[in-house]
């Protein structure tokens, strides 16, 4: 038994939901939806459910991630309530629900406090290299240093119990009864999806979003490992040197596509484009970008007299891993990836 | 008297008859019938070649009457009436004979058998065919006034646009104030002005116009005579509770009666024993008489639970109908509140929202703006417990996957629908025939909507179902023109096919008078006797009246037993 909850609605408007609440029932986006099963049915049951406000039932949810926003149910809805925005907005709610910290929530319902927390890091890497004098090997140094605890840090302290508190949503809090066995045994799909996002390939819609997507997620996870683990901007070897101008390239050349389709917002999934998803490609790209310039002024040996690129590339690292890792969009790789080894887990 | 001369014509009907039916072998079997002088058979007998064909062989051979063997008289036996009135004959000289649907669709197993039944047919529509006389319409004068009954929305409507039509109206409403339920409400959705604003816009019109004259305080109490004339007494209350008697007469009766709103039973979720439960109605007038915050019995009211369907679409007994206006009244008030007050919350416990046409417009607008609707099915309604100040309404909700959802109510809203009046001894005075849900009924729900069976008697609005304004509107203005025409000759043609009085047998039991549906026999005393006779306009020629007359002394004109008598001979 549980209450109505109308407040519900506001709350997850603040997530970017649409004119969700024009919503009467029909179906439609069930029924259009090829991913949508018997078994597992939405998005019309998401969105009834955040109508009447049943913020336990949409928390131990999976299906807000194992929708891939090809946008269809939209398209074919009669009342616009835009129930694939919807979807997405959850999401983001959950996401803000899963972080301990809560400050995911905060940059994704405001966008002043994600402006502030862009330019307190700003203002942090300023500070920093105005206390080393502007050093160019003090800042690499630094740089390089910062990624790895970064990654160590930010994955300890908050990808992991956000994903413990997922696992107890989705999981526990239900009482669903998962015997140890089968956590070993469907694990394989935890890392099927998380480098291959499988899934998406069952969306009608162009396969060729997928392997865009595809090749950026391989393209990013090879230059995270060229720069931390090989320390690009430091390796004498050749065929690392190779590695990480094409992988950075990947990264800005991909990326162009997904900025544009989020700034012309010409189809369903950019219509609605929030600041969190634009953040989230431009600093990809810049990553890219920067990287690669970075280690071509190395090459080219002008980089000591131009030691605003890295500089500049310092700050989008910094923000990257501070603000767009931990609290940002960047986390639908984990948390993707997990729903699909949970819904494994609930599977009779 | 000069011998019958008939033509007989036998139909192929393209194949359909004569694919099983030999129509050579029926010609020749009837062709030496006493009274036939001509007989043929043709490929389509309704086609405009054998039409004029007919009509120049009853020409060149001076024939009496005419019989056509073909398909069912409801597809044909107009078009062949009408050939007869082309060639100078009485259309009732003319004899249908129908060899399709009683022949050869119904035995094509059997050829022989049906070529036999056809020839029997034929020989009975010849038969009656020596009986069939012409016979002429009665003419009726008709009085040029119409009695319009109840100044409700649809009666005045229906009063001015007869009015228009230099008719003559005597409108009569039983209230001291005209308007009806529609005076009483308002704000009306898709439009600014409220619903006594409308009233009062219709009222000072009829007051200008000078063939209007409006009696309230006033019910019909007497009815006698029938289309053209009938004879009303009406009793008016005056000052002092003093009673007048006015008799007028009209030509026809435009009934606009309306409707009652549905009361809940005691007890019926909650009615009349859980104080934070009202009625639709309660809760319109409750709202429009405040201001600011909506206060109940001292208490801020914040959520709101509408219950649809109360009383309507009942499967076991009770009213089986769906009201039609209820839903868009509801969603139309729940969006007044939800303007008009602070902080509402509008929970909708639906059966399935039907806000038809374009109050789609205002079901949207009710969504958007953050209604929940919720739904139930008869079997699993809602249920209602109290808690402290609060009305706790649980359901199963139909769009939840049958989830357990409930609401804390500050009010409970039952929403009623329409239910026929409770005093509906006005329509037994016309003796107005009702429909399963006791609403007046019309003749053809499609075809003849504002027609009654009682000939002359109109109705219009809510008196014959539920309807909304614009849909009663419609109807006064299709009704008062259906009653200015039945008067717009001054004088009215009647069926001369109806039942009469053999006076020598009749000696008056009173059984013809029971079983007339239509009221058109009445007992009269005639040179020392007591017989029965018959309203002339008033009966409609059904023929219940004959059977149940022990001394046999009732003919129905065109059937009478002599004619009948002599058709089975032939059939036998």
């Amino acid at each position: 038994m549980a209450k109505i909850n109308t407040k519900f609605g506001n709350e997850i408007s603040k997530y970017g939901a649409v004119n969700f609440r024009a919503c009467y029932n029909c179906g439609n986006c069930t029924a259009v939806c090829s991913l949508s099963t018997e078994e597992v049915s939405f998005p019309r049951e998401m969105v009834r459910l955040s109508a009447i406000g049943f913020e336990d039932e949409i928390k131990a949810s999976l299906k807000p991630w194992e929708c891939y926003y090809c946008g269809e149910c939209s398209t074919h809805c009669p009342q616009e309530a835009n129930p694939g925005e919807l979807m997405m907005s959850l999401r983001r709610y959950l996401t803000s629900k899963y972080d301990w910290t809560g400050l995911s929530g905060l940059l994704y319902k405001s966008l002043p406090i994600s402006i502030i927390a862009f330019i307190i890091t700003l203002i942090g890497v300023l500070w920093f290299a105005g206390s080393v004098g502007y050093e160019l090997e003090k800042m690499i140094h630094f740089g390089h240093m910062f990624e790895m605890i970064a990654i160590a840090a930010v994955g300890v302290f908050i990808l992991m119990p956000n994903v413990a508190r997922m696992w107890y949503y989705t999981i526990l809090k239900p009482k669903t009864k998962v015997s140890i066995a089968k956590y070993v045994k469907s694990m394989g799909e935890l890392f099927i999806h998380m480098f291959t996002q499988k899934r998406a390939l069952g969306c009608d819609d162009n396969q060729f979003r997928w392997f865009e997507h595809f090749v950026l997620v391989i393209g990013y996870l090879s230059l995270l490992f060229t720069t931390v683990f090989l320390n690009w901007f430091a390796s004498p070897y050749l065929f690392v040197i190779i590695l990480g101008y094409v992988m950075s390239a990947i990264v800005f050349v991909v990326t162009i596509d997904f900025v544009s389709s989020r700034m012309k917002r010409n189809k369903e999934v950019s219509k609605y484009t929030q600041p969190s998803d634009l953040f989230f490609v431009i600093w990809l790209f810049l990553m890219g970008l920067t990287a690669f310039l970075v280690r071509l002024f190395i090459d080219l040996d002008i980089l000591e007299g131009n030691k605003w690129l890295y500089l500049m590339h310092l700050i989008v690292l910094v923000q990257w891993a501070l603000i767009i890792v931990p609290f940002g969009k960047w986390t639908h790789f984990m948390y993707r990836s997990f729903a699909m080894y949970f819904a494994k887990l609930k599977e009779k | 008297m000069k011998k019958k001369k008939i033509g007989v014509y036998i139909c192929h009907c393209g194949g359909n008859i004569s694919d099983y039916v030999d129509v050579e072998k029926v010609r020749a079997a009837i062709a030496d019938e006493g009274i036939v002088l001509l007989s043929k058979t043709t490929m389509f007998a309704c086609s405009d070649s054998n039409q004029r064909d007919m009509v120049e062989d009853i020409k060149a051979n001076d024939l009496d009457g005419v019989v056509v063997a073909s398909c069912s008289p409801k597809l044909h036996l107009q078009t062949f009436q009408n050939v007869s009135m082309r060639a100078d004959l009485n259309k009732y000289t003319y004899v249908h004979a129908n060899i399709r649907e009683q022949a050869s669709w119904a035995h094509s197993d059997d050829k022989m058998g049906a070529t036999e039944k056809a020839i029997h047919l034929v020989r009975a529509a010849i038969a009656k065919s020596r009986y069939a006389e012409a016979l002429e319409s009665t003419k009726v004068k008709a009085i040029k006034k119409v009695a319009v009954i109840g100044a409700g929305i649809a009666g005045l409507k229906a009063a001015l646009s007869l009015s228009e039509k230099d008719c003559d109206v005597i409108l009569i409403e039983r209230n001291s104030v005209v308007g009806g339920h529609v005076a009483e409400f308002t704000s009306l959705s898709t439009t600014t002005e409220t619903g006594y604003q409308i009233i009062t816009r219709l009222y000072s019109e009829v007051l200008k116009r000078g063939n209007i004259s409006l009696l309230t305080n006033s019910e019909v109490i007497e009815n006698k005579g029938s289309v053209g004339n009938f004879s009303l007494k009406i009793r008016k209350i005056t000052n002092n509770d003093n009673q007048e008697i006015i008799d007028v007469n009209v030509g026809s009766v435009l009934m606009a009666t309306g409707f009652d709103s549905y009361t809940p039973g005691e007890g019926e979720y909650g009615y009349k024993s859980l104080e934070n439960v009202i009625t639709l109605v309660d809760f319109k007038k409750m709202i429009d008489s405040q201001n600011g915050k909506l206060v109940y019995n001292g208490k801020q009211i914040r959520d709101i639970v509408y219950i649809y369907c109360v009383g309507s679409r009942q499967s076991d007994g009770g009213n089986t109908y769906c009201s039609r206006n209820c839903c868009t009244s509801t969603i139309h008030a729940s969006i007044i509140a939800r303007h008009k007050f602070s902080d509402i919350n509008n929970y909708h416990f639906n059966r399935g929202i039907r806000t038809y046409g374009k109050q789609e417009i205002l079901y949207a607008e009710s969504l958007g703006s953050g209604d929940i609707y919720l739904q139930f099915n008869e079997d699993s309604i809602p249920e209602i417990s109290v808690n402290g100040d609060k009305a706790i309404v649980k359901i199963n909700d139909i769009l939840s996957a049958n989830r357990e959802v409930e609401v804390e109510a500050d009010l409970v809203v039952l929403v009623g629908g329409m239910v026929p009046r409770a005093d509906n001894s006005v329509g037994s005075l016309f003796k107005l025939p009702k429909g399963r849900d006791r609403f007046y009924n019309e003749v053809h729900m499609k075809l003849r909507p504002v027609e009654t069976a009682i000939d002359g008697i109109t109705i219009a609005g809510a008196c014959q179902g539920p309807k909304n304004i614009t849909e009663s509107v419609n109807s006064a203005l299709a009704a008062a023109t259906k009653s200015y025409s039945i008067l717009s000759k001054g004088e009215l043609e009647t069926s001369p096919l109806i039942a009469v009085i053999e006076e020598d047998k009749c000696s008056w039991c009173g059984a013809c008078q029971e079983a007339c549906p239509f009221d058109a026999i009445h007992m009269e005393e005639k040179e020392g006797r007591t017989i029965a006779q018959i309203n002339n306009t008033v009966c409609k020629g059904c023929g219940m009246c004959a059977p149940v007359c022990k001394p046999d002394a009732i003919n129905l004109i065109a059937y009478s037993s002599s004619e009948i008598m002599s058709m089975i001979d032939a059939l036998a």
